[in-house]
């Protein structure tokens, strides 16, 4: 079986930001979502869990720090195309999240990021696989 | 196109990461890895971006949280065994990390977590997959 990945982060209102994930094109998956806490399914292998303050001050051994203000971690994407980002960071922005305005585009790789109404920065990035050598 | 996550964390001192990592049995891809960036290789799919905290402060454009002192993401990865939980967490502690909490055994699901040296929060955990549901890239 693969390693799976779920990158458990703080929000504040768990159907806002169910809504704002949905309007991306996501969805979550049933089996670990309930009112307050929801399983974002990104890849089959990969998954972003979004848990209320309340539950997630539950696992976490420390406050929950300030996620508009400071930075602790962030999440980065790849898509399949410039166009798949340009489209996924519209959506974001229709959505109600801040579009960082700056595109970063060195040729074989493209990439924009955005932030969540909870101060989570989304990268979306794309590399021409043949600039991408196997290691 | 398979999707690849990249979950960027700032790091103190990057060398010390490098050491903590690599005994947990992890490698490094050179492509991404220069003196301010460690691209930690988890699997074909999951990576962590390993970013010296200056570096990180400048590219989010914020000031760069401690997490020792706060936590605001928990990375938690699902392993193939309970032996692979055991393992990646006891290496984990023996190299300088903490426990993060004790060991979770309910049977169809197992396991624990560390913080590594910067105070990042790690949970490894194990499931049956007979109780996962299937899940595939969204339509």
């Amino acid at each position: 079986m693969p390693t799976l990945l779920f990158a458990n982060l703080p929000v504040e209102n768990f159907a806002r930001s169910r809504a704002f994930f949905e309007a991306l094109g996501y969805h979550f998956n049933p089996q670990f979502t309930n009112e307050n806490t929801g399983c974002l399914v990104i890849s089959d292998t990969i998954y972003v869990m979004l848990l209320e303050h309340a539950p997630f001050a539950g696992f976490a051994p420390r406050p929950i720090g300030d996620t508009h203000g400071e930075v602790q971690a962030s999440l980065s994407l790849t898509a399949p195309s410039r166009e798949a980002i340009d489209e996924i960071l519209a959506k974001a922005e229709a959505a109600g999240a801040t579009v960082d305005p700056e595109i970063s585009d060195r040729g074989y790789m493209y990439s924009r990021q955005f932030t969540d109404v909870d101060g989570h920065i989304w990268t979306y990035l794309w590399m021409d696989p043949a600039a991408v050598e196997a290691h | 196109m398979t999707t690849l996550a990249f979950v960027n964390l700032p790091v103190a001192d990057l060398g010390r990461s490098t050491v903590f990592y690599e005994a947990l049995g992890y490698r490094f891809n050179p492509q991404f890895t220069d003196e301010k960036a460690g691209c930690l290789i988890i699997s074909d799919t999951i990576y962590a971006m390993l970013l010296v905290r200056p570096f990180f402060g400048e590219m989010f454009g914020r000031p760069v949280a401690d997490a020792h002192a706060t936590t605001s993401i928990m990375v938690c990865l699902m392993v193939d065994s309970k032996d692979e939980v055991d393992r990646l967490c006891n290496a984990a502690i023996a190299s300088g990390g903490r426990k993060y909490k004790d060991v979770e055994d309910r049977g169809f699901m197992y396991g624990w977590g560390f913080e590594d040296p910067d105070g990042h929060v790690w949970e490894v955990g194990w499931m049956d997959p007979a109780h996962m549901m299937p899940e595939g890239e969204p339509a």
